[in-house]
């Protein structure tokens, strides 16, 4: 009997151990390293998937729900009367991971908001520094803390600053004063899991925050693997030695995993806005009719079949109609700015404009195949009426460089904005032409058409008349065609069917299914 | 055969001086800029400039040219663009992963590709002949990166005998050699192709010498002959290929590693050509050349052991 009760209380205690061992989640990106930690920096994927588990912002976007906001650090904030200050009240008891200078961590307090706030609006240590300009940062007292504008914002464009995105998360100063120049691969913050290891090329190991003001992580710890080769991480995920992985964009690849057994995939949003950018400003696009000829060519529901209906959604206005603003396409048919395929129309524009048998252009595209393949869809479109578009494949970085340089006729874009006014400026403000626009960024095709809208809607404080006039200015823009949106594609990750991850994902701002507390495995 | 040693060591720097003005000049010449790849395409302007001259891209090349040239002499690799860690650091962290795999590989293609290339030859035209013939072709014929997914499936997937990912820690020689055995198959197979194929042809050439029929008329048995006269010198050619193809062999091993999730100095490699990290490619590919350096040198010696009538002057 007593050999019989050793017997189980050892193969107890090896199944405890096992259990322990097992709560290390592993999940994948497709990437050869980490870029950076630095959460004022991080832009990539699978920089953006550790800075979400290692940090906080002042408010946070409801796990798995973009459309919600919630207490984070702060757990209440109010805006004044005239709406240029806005005063945010935090949490007490929040704990700093531990870290050289302060072995069992420190309180956060005004004074850490202040400096991460205050380093997010500067641009030799942020990337997203323009989105604070105008803004002043001040304690308020050890858990409050003051942010006065110069113009008073909508909470739905101030908000997001504030929040667990980019410049938002909150950057303890202790730590990154001690760290110095080694904080970007050795972040400190206060989320749920804090940084352990990092193993170049290889991998980043966290480990639970046991302080953490939400509770004891329910996992052990999360490392976070780089993995660029697709097969590789399938191959990893179907053993069992990574737990979740990001997958392929594609219909085929998600259709592929639905029928491994044991594994489950998440399609999930914001995605991101896919978008032929038309310039406006070289011949023969800069002809009115030779860009409606191009719109009613191309039909948009061909390209979304071609990428899958699981991850494209069709996109008719060039702000996607989950933000504020958006435009959904039934908006955009009742007003007849659909552009339904129509190629005797097409040619009848074309040889309107002094192009009977069409024309021939050339353009560069990026290696990658979100871009590439719509991009050879919308190719072999063009050709039905006679466009000739002939296509240069470059590295990504170089179509990057390509395209800010003006050299496209046509640009295929893929991106996120958080909100309409980040979309509208980024691309159509004239403010944003590049090259020779006052701060050239992403203005592929020189409209000037949007710009009083898009201000006056920036400041607009009733939240109908914003909308009302983002969607006014996304009609000027399809009136002028100086876009053809074509869908949004979604996010693709494959994971194990035991992973719960504590909340139900539909759409997430860090681009990966955020594991948090209550995540188990 | 020091002075030989010293005077290959000296011939060295000017080869890796002429690398590093190259790859200097070539990434620059390439489309892209760091400051965007780093940044992403949601950060401001101000950012990306502000980057940019903190990168040090703004001041001419020469003074480029010349900072990043002391700094090698001083034996400082640099900081990455875009991650600002010491290159060096980073380079001494993946870099036992590569050798280890390269050798690996070698070893592999040695031992079993040696064997193969003398079973074959003494075997002409009979079927082991055949078939060392026929798996060498597949092998030469075989991408790497294909090979590893083939035995990921059969292996880490279907039997689940080694594991799919990863590179196993020095300090648990198990786990390591676990983690290593189906990416050294990979380089090995291919390598084992390469040396039985120059062993089987060179072996066969020696075989026609008068020194063989010599030995066989007096009536030497024919393993001696085989291995006590013409294999020795036989092998130096296969010397000369297991030279050459390591070098190759640390280039395959960039799609090896990526398949296998392995660290590694050619995923470094491919990171920094990726996001335009101008500091970490020019310090690797010097690396790379050193390496090349190294091989070849250490391939001219082993000549002396193989035959001893090579002479080092």
């Amino acid at each position: 009997m007593r050999r019989y009760l050793t017997f189980v209380v050892v193969g107890m205690l090896v199944a405890s151990c096992a259990v322990g061992q097992a709560q290390v989640l592993k999940i994948a990106f497709d990437a050869a390293d980490l870029r950076t930690l630095d959460p004022h920096y991080a832009a990539a994927t699978m920089d953006r998937a550790v800075v979400d588990m290692v940090f906080n912002g002042l408010v946070r976007y409801k796990p798995g729900d973009i459309t919600v906001f919630e207490p984070d650090l702060a757990e209440s904030w109010e805006m004044s009367a005239d709406g240029l200050v806005w005063t945010f009240y935090l949490r007490s008891g929040v704990r700093v991971h531990p870290f050289a200078g302060a072995p069992d961590g420190y309180e956060l307090t005004s004074e850490d908001v202040v400096f991460s706030l205050t380093k997010a609006a500067d641009a030799n240590r942020s990337a997203y520094s323009g989105e604070y300009v105008g803004m002043e940062f001040e304690a308020a007292g050890p858990y409050a803390v003051r942010i006065t504008l110069d113009r008073a914002l909508p909470a739905s464009l101030f908000l997001p600053k504030v929040a667990d995105y980019a410049g938002g998360f909150i950057i303890p100063k202790r730590a990154y004063e001690a760290l110095a120049d080694r904080f970007a691969t050795n972040p400190v913050g206060t989320g749920p899991f804090r940084f352990a290891r990092y193993v170049p090329t290889q991998k980043v190991e966290l480990v639970r925050h046991d302080q953490y003001f939400r509770g004891v992580p329910r996992l052990a710890g999360v490392e976070v693997w780089y993995m660029p080769d697709v097969t590789a991480r399938l191959s990893a995920l179907s053993t069992g030695e990574i737990d979740i992985i990001e997958g392929v964009r594609e219909q085929a690849w998600v259709d592929v995993v639905k029928r491994i057994p044991n594994l489950a995939v998440d399609v999930f949003g914001p995605g991101e806005t896919e978008v032929l950018h038309l310039n406006m400003t070289k011949d023969p696009i800069s002809s009115l009719l030779v860009r409606q000829a191009i719109a009613y060519t191309i039909d948009r529901s061909e390209v979304v079949t071609a990428i899958g209906a699981d991850v494209a959604e069709p996109l008719c206005g060039v702000v996607p109609p989950y933000l504020a603003g958006g435009l959904t396409c039934e908006e955009v048919a009742a007003v007849g700015l659909l552009y339904k395929q129509d190629l005797a129309l097409a040619r009848a524009l074309l040889a309107a404009a002094g192009y009977p048998t069409g024309f021939e252009i050339s353009a560069n595209i990026t290696e990658r195949a979100s871009y590439r393949k719509p991009f050879e869809n919308i190719q072999a479109q063009l050709a039905r009426v006679g466009i000739v578009l002939k296509i240069t494949v470059v590295d990504h970085s170089s179509f990057h460089t390509l395209i800010r340089q003006d050299v496209n006729p046509l640009v295929h874009y893929e991106a996120w904005r958080p909100s309409a006014d980040a979309f509208l400026t980024r691309f159509y403000h004239s403010d944003s032409i590049v090259v020779t626009g006052a701060k050239p960024d992403t203005n592929f095709s020189h409209s000037k058409s949007v710009d009083v809208l898009i201000e006056m809607a920036r400041y607009e404080l009733d939240p109908a008349r914003q909308a009302a006039m983002w969607k006014q200015a996304q009609l000027t823009l399809l009136h002028e065609v100086a876009s053809y949106p074509l869908y949004v594609l979604k996010f693709v990750f494959a994971r194990s069917a035991t992973v719960n991850y504590g909340y139900e994902l539909k759409s997430t701002l860090a681009l990966y299914p955020q594991i948090n507390e209550l995540t188990t495995k | 055969m020091i002075r030989y040693v010293v005077r290959r060591l000296l011939v060295a720097i000017p080869t890796l001086l002429a690398v590093y003005t190259v790859v200097f000049l070539f990434v620059r010449v390439a489309p892209g800029d760091p400051a965007v790849a780093a940044l992403g395409d949601y950060a401001s302007a101000e950012a990306v400039q502000a980057l940019r001259e903190r990168m040090g891209l703004n001041v001419s090349l020469w003074v480029q040219y010349g900072r990043t040239l002391l700094g090698y002499l001083r034996g400082d690799l640099g900081h990455s663009l875009i991650t600002g860690v010491s290159i060096g650091e980073q380079v001494a962290v993946v870099l036992p992963h590569t050798l280890q795999l390269t050798f690996a590989g070698v070893l592999i293609g040695a031992l079993l590709g040696i064997p193969i290339g003398i079973l074959t030859a003494i075997r002409r035209n009979r079927l082991p002949d055949y078939i060392g013939r026929t798996l060498a072709l597949v092998g030469l014929s075989i991408p790497a990166f294909y090979l590893g997914i083939l035995l990921i499936l059969a292996f880490a997937v279907n039997l689940r005998w080694f594991p799919v990912m990863g590179a196993g820690p020095f300090t648990e020689p198990w786990a390591n050699l676990r983690h290593l055995a189906l990416p050294a198959a990979t380089l090995g197979i291919i390598m084992t192709s390469f040396v039985s194929r120059m062993t089987r042809s060179s072996l066969l050439n020696v075989l026609r010498e008068d020194y063989v029929r010599t030995g066989r008329a007096k009536g030497l048995r024919e393993r001696a002959v085989v291995y006590l006269h013409a294999l020795r010198n036989a092998l130096i050619p296969v010397v000369s290929v297991l030279g050459v193809q390591t070098a190759v062999l640390v280039g395959d091993s960039v799609m090896t590693e990526i398949v296998f999730s392995r660290p590694g100095l050619g995923r470094l490699m491919v990171q920094a050509m990726m996001q335009r990290d101008y500091i970490a490619l020019q310090g690797l590919i010097v690396i790379y050349g050193a390496f090349v350096v190294a091989v070849n040198l250490i391939t001219d010696l082993s000549y002396g052991f193989v035959d001893p009538r090579v002479r080092y002057e």
